[in-house]
């Protein structure tokens, strides 16, 4: 039988291995993509999170059949971006990372909103980032690095 | 690919559902929780006519394979229904959870099942012998279980165009996102030349089943709200004799108090 | 602001949100067995026999009869076992560990053994608990003279729950043996040197056989103290027996059901008042310790001697013990005890002031210690003590006082509002004299050829910024561009132990190690040589030796304070109560760097109040925890307290760093009484004595009041 083909971080890639296997599995062990975090399995922390056709996802919730075709964005591809520079600029700033382990799925998350909503009130970065759970920082300091990346890197988005 | 088909069409996936045993893959939020050993997947999330917002003369007709985010983005999609949408869970499981799924796992939890319950919606199934249309309070035949054959697929949601105006919609959950509901409810209110036409009152995650009795309802429909105010406390009492609830995260008797709460406020909204 | 304070890009910020830190679970499988635990699924039996499935080849079935050394973890006492012994003593005990190449193999041949127990009676309610594993008692004044000259008398039971530290990353370590012999064990960890002793014990050798490493480190909060010298001693026990490198990633579900938690607390209060002013207090402390000691004498130590809260009492008694259930052990988690008795204190004081008529911030004032006052184990509050001057600023953030007097007034319809306060302090460092006499902290720094500085010391950051923070100091003292100073994650092989990650000690007391340690490099300075300075922990002179036998003298050199206020609505149709706002004044000394601190108030803070409110977790009749997923244990979301506010007051330390003192934990301590004392107000002032308070909670009081 064929694999499944998609595009993982701007490679043509093609899997050969079960439909039904969850991505995050797949993008951890076998592409080596481990900024991709398992925080639940569940789909209640979002630190799997995943872009896949430009549209947020929780990795743990999606099985491998349902990306054939699709493109496939984590952290590793995304960090070669302007977009990535600016929200990276804006969170050292803030000192938004703490132990870390939400942040390239709550990154991703805020790629997510500014790319729909360039310009979000806190209220909706809130409601933006409101999947991706962080035990560390209270997320004042998140929601005020956002804010400072939509001002700063304005036309990016 | 291995363990999973690819349905391009519905004619095609109503043929897969028909010959392979398969369990039907919408968003995978649920699915991929349970994370069942051993099963195939049909993937639903690219069939064309699964992914459309129709409008019909009578009806709002959602595609079973509408992502939550795409029916929020719809002008055409009822506000009531966008309120529920809103509250679900999170950006990124919006983004994957569909009206299908949603209504296909069975759960009396499930938002929009709740709205669709209170809306008197429909569902379309279909198989490849045929289809056929079902209410969506019938379609759910106990726990987890649904008037759902083997060879059927849920197509489409139907909505009414019209009479979900006026409404109240309430979702209890254990936070301000990320929420499964503990309690939710919604109720739509109508009435015409001064006469209650529609006082429909829904309520979910609070037993096996979305909870909506109709009997119970016609005793206000015809009457003026006046005539509704003398007649509440005999409809209350009513609702509270019949329902009995279930315990879950929270307890039987706390669901039972907010389900009478809610339905008095939404009473109460409409002046009864 | 002073020139430390002011924030730099921390130097751990670009490779976490790049993705390319490396935490336990992203090292390449190749060649790693990987471990699955088989826990015990009843509360208390014998275990008589476990039936193994037949192990494939490069398969490994590992359990206490691998264990070559002892197969008890030290930790306080030594009373946790490795694996099993014979029996188990708790839903989640690890019995064995299968390991192998394949994850999906090796859980099939977990989940395939069969475990034969002889059921045994469980421990599991902490009312009739009778294993007490600590007791203390401690006091001072009259109080039986107190309680019959009184003209009136309070007498109160507070209760709370666990609450479970939730770091994103759940706990694994991973160990490979080493081709000279050492077994090298590494991974989600705060504190090398307790992993260290704990593992040379599991293998019976010396300091030389077992290294020990912190990975980078998803979140500890406590979690990580004693926890991964457990895991640590598992993995390498099971590598030693594989003859390869073994890693165990506990699961979600696994870390929330098992591991250590916020141990559950009854507090009784019972207080003496004469004249309007409080004369005695006779608490009672009693804490849910699970079935091993592991930190619970220290966690209740650290309750006890917090209990009368910040506030004079002339005439004290306390009685602390900790006792055995069938459960989980607890163990460290923010606040350590702490949150347990302040709570307990602050809505005891509330309940009397209201009693009494009394505002309750009134007359909490009235009762507030001062600097030079005696402490509740008679040490004394050597510095300024400057909870008036923040709670002025609390006033003037949210308006506290006539919002207060707002909500007092009855209110109507479906949302009902309140708003509470609470004072509280957090003893900084280690209780008692551990510093001096167990940790006796050495740090060093070593100076390269080039100039670069790197910084030795055993302290993991997780999180909470010390790879940052310490740089900065010792950048400071030399004059150095912060990029020449570094400090890496701890590994026990290359540096000295400068005690554990934890008891928000790390800046203040290792901080202040290397601020003297860069001062003395300068004044040597040798450009182009290798340098080395070696630091070791002085006790400050002012100190009343603490005797631990009595609980008699100074429990902390000083202490870091903090006053909460939290607004909310309750909607009293369902329940729900929805914070409005939470405000927080904190004191710990001068922030090493401004973003540093604020992120560990803001993150304490919210952590405080899903204490008080959504973080609930119980177990059943047969001791088993329900809530062990993210769907069933609520955290806080970026959501559910959108205005949060921190201020910071600054008293500075003279012992610490430029002033800092001990900060990590307070922000958690006072959130819960002050939460609670908001939604009293919102229920028409009704005395209410647990936390977390859900909506249930809420509808269940208002039920009882409506009748």
């Amino acid at each position: 039988m064929d694999g499944i083909r998609f595009t993982l971080n701007g490679t043509e890639v093609t899997y050969g291995g079960n439909a039904t296997d969850r991505l995050l599995d797949v993008l951890r062990d076998s592409y080596h993509c481990t900024s991709v975090k398992c925080g639940c399995k569940e789909g209640e922390c979002g630190a799997c999170a995943a872009l896949i056709d430009g549209v947020l996802y929780n990795s743990c919730c999606v099985a491998l059949g349902a990306v054939s075709g699709a493109s496939v964005v984590t952290m590793e591809g995304f960090r070669e971006t302007e977009r990535f520079t600016a929200l990276e600029k804006a969170f050292g700033e803030f000192s938004a990372v703490q132990c870390g382990f939400c942040i390239p799925g709550m990154t991703l998350a805020a790629e997510a909103l500014l790319s729909k909503n360039p310009h979000p009130t806190e209220e909706e970065i809130r409601e933006g980032l409101s999947g991706n759970l962080c035990r560390c920082t209270g997320y004042n300091a998140i929601v005020n690095a956002v804010a400072n990346a939509a001002r700063e890197g304005d036309g990016l988005w | 690919m291995v363990n999973g088909y690819a349905a391009a069409s519905l004619r095609e996936a109503l043929e897969i559902r028909a010959s392979r045993d398969v369990v039907p893959y919408a968003g995978g939020t649920d699915l991929m929780i349970e994370n069942r050993k051993g099963v195939r997947y049909l993937f639903l999330n690219k069939v064309p006519e699964l992914k459309a917002v129709a409008v019909d003369d009578r009806y709002v007709r959602i595609g079973a394979a509408v992502t939550f985010t795409e029916a929020l983005a719809c002008p055409d999609v009822p506000r009531l229904m966008k309120e529920a949408l809103s509250r679900i869970a999170a950006p990124a499981i919006r983004n994957a959870g569909t009206f299908g799924g949603n209504l296909g796992n069975g759960s009396a939890k499930a938002d929009t099942a709740l709205i669709e319950v209170a809306a008197d919606g429909k569902v379309c199934l279909a198989s490849a012998e045929g289809g056929r249309v079902v209410d969506v309070d019938k379609f759910y035949l106990g726990r987890k279980k649904l008037d759902l054959a083997d060879n059927e697929l849920i197509t489409e949601i139907l909505l009414p165009k019209k009479g979900l105006e006026q409404y109240s919609y309430e979702k209890v959950g254990g936070r301000e996102a990320l929420a499964i509901s503990r309690v939710s409810f919604a109720g739509v209110f109508a009435a015409e030349n001064g006469k209650i036409t529609n006082i429909a009152a829904a309520f979910g995650a609070v037993a096996d089943t979305i909870l909506r009795y109709k009997d119970i309802e016609a005793m206000l429909l015809g009457k003026t709200v006046q005539e509704a105010k003398g007649l509440k406390a005999d409809y209350l009492n009513a609702y509270a004799q019949r329902m009995t609830l279930t315990r879950g995260r929270v307890s039987a008797e706390y669901r039972k108090r907010v389900c009478m709460n809610l339905l008095n406020g939404f009473l109460t909204k409409f002046g009864i | 602001m002073e020139k430390i304070t002011r924030s730099v890009v921390k130097k751990d910020h670009a490779p976490k949100i790049s993705g390319h830190s490396v935490y336990v679970a992203d090292y390449p499988a190749e060649g790693v067995l990987c471990g699955k635990l088989l826990h015990a699924n009843i509360a208390r039996a014998k275990v008589l026999r476990v039936e193994t499935p037949e192990l494939p080849e490069g398969y490994f079935y590992v359990d206490a009869k691998d264990v070559p050394g002892d197969n008890n973890v030290n930790i306080v006492l030594d009373d946790t076992p490795v694996y099993c012994r014979g029996t188990v003593e708790y839903i989640g005990e690890p019995i064995a560990m299968l390991c192998g190449p394949d994850e999906a193999v090796v859980t099939r041949l977990r989940d395939a053994c069969k475990v034969e127990y002889e059921e045994l009676e469980p421990a599991l309610d902490l009312r009739k608990a009778t294993e007490t594993f600590f007791d203390y008692r401690f006091g001072h004044g009259d109080v039986d003279k107190a309680f019959s000259e009184a003209d009136r008398v309070y007498d109160e039971e507070f209760e709370t729950g666990y609450q479970e530290q939730a770091y994103l990353e759940t706990q694994g370590m991973m160990a490979e043996p080493e081709e000279n012999g050492r077994m090298f064990v590494h991974g989600s960890s705060q504190c090398v040197y307790y992993i260290h002793g704990a593992v040379m014990r599991a293998l019976g050798c010396g300091p030389d056989g077992v290294r020990v490493l912190q990975d980078v480190t998803g979140g500890g909060f406590g979690g990580k103290e004693d926890f991964p010298s457990i895991l640590g001693c598992q993995v390498a026990v099971a590598a030693r027996k594989c003859g390869k490198a073994v890693r165990c990633v506990l699961d979600r579900r696994e870390d929330m059901e098992y591991t250590s938690k916020r141990h559950p607390s009854l507090c009784r209060y019972k207080v003496a008042v004469r004249d309007g002013k409080v004369t005695a207090m006779d608490i009672d402390v009693t804490l849910n310790a699970g079935a091993y000691s592991t930190l619970s004498a220290v966690v209740l130590q650290r309750g006890i001697i917090a209990a009368p809260g910040v506030y004079n009492v002339p005439n004290l008694r306390v009685h602390g013990r900790a006792l055995k259930t069938n459960t989980a052990p607890c163990g460290a988690f923010r606040g350590f005890g702490a949150p347990q008795t302040f709570f307990a204190v602050e809505m005891m004081m509330d309940h009397i002031a209201r009693d009494l008529g009394v505002e309750p911030l009134s007359f909490k004032e009235a009762h507030l210690v001062r600097q030079g006052d005696f402490t509740s184990t008679c040490g004394r509050y050597h510095f300024p003590v400057p909870l008036p001057a923040m709670i002025d600023k609390i006033d003037k953030a949210c308006d506290y006082r006539k919002k207060r007097a707002e909500y007092a007034k009855p209110q109507t319809g479906r949302y009902r509002r309140g708003i509470g306060m609470s004072l509280c302090f957090h003893g900084a460092g280690f209780t008692g004299s551990g510093e001096r006499d167990l940790i006796k902290a050495v740090a060093k720094l070593r100076k390269y050829r080039d100039g670069t500085v790197e910084i030795l010391a055993s302290n993991g950051d997780i999180g909470q910024g010390v790879r940052t923070t310490f740089p900065k100091i010792v950048a400071h003292e030399l004059n150095l561009p912060l990029d020449k100073v570094y400090y890496q994650h701890p590994d026990t092989a290359r540096v000295p132990d400068s005690g554990p990650t934890v008891a928000s000690r790390s800046l203040m007391v290792v901080g202040e190690l290397l601020r003297r340690a860069a001062i003395r490099l300068r004044e040597q300075w040798a450009d182009g040589e290798e340098q080395e300075v070696e630091e070791r922990f002085k006790e400050p002179d002012f100190i009343i030796p603490f005797h631990i036998d009595k609980f008699e003298g100074d429990a902390y050199p000083t202490y870091a304070w903090a006053v909460n206020a939290i607004e909310l609505e309750i909607d009293t149709y369902t329940g729900v109560a929805k914070a409005l706002g939470a405000y927080g004044a904190f004191d710990v000394g001068t922030p090493v760097d401004y973003n540093v601190v604020m992120g560990q108030m803001e993150g304490g803070f919210l952590q405080g109040i899903g204490y008080a409110s959504m973080e609930q977790m119980n177990y059943d009749d047969k001791g088993r925890i329900r809530n062990n997923s993210f769907s069933d244990y609520l955290i806080p979301t970026a959501k559910d307290v959108p205005n949060l506010y921190c201020t910071l007051h600054v008293e500075k330390y003279p012992d610490g760093p430029y002033g800092a003192k001990g900060a990590g934990e307070l922000p958690l301590v006072g959130a819960p009484g002050a939460y609670l004392s908001a939604v009293e107000q919102a229920l028409d002032g009704v005395a209410l004595h647990h936390v977390p308070f859900t909506a249930e909670d809420t509808l269940s009081v208002m039920t009882k009041e409506a009748v």
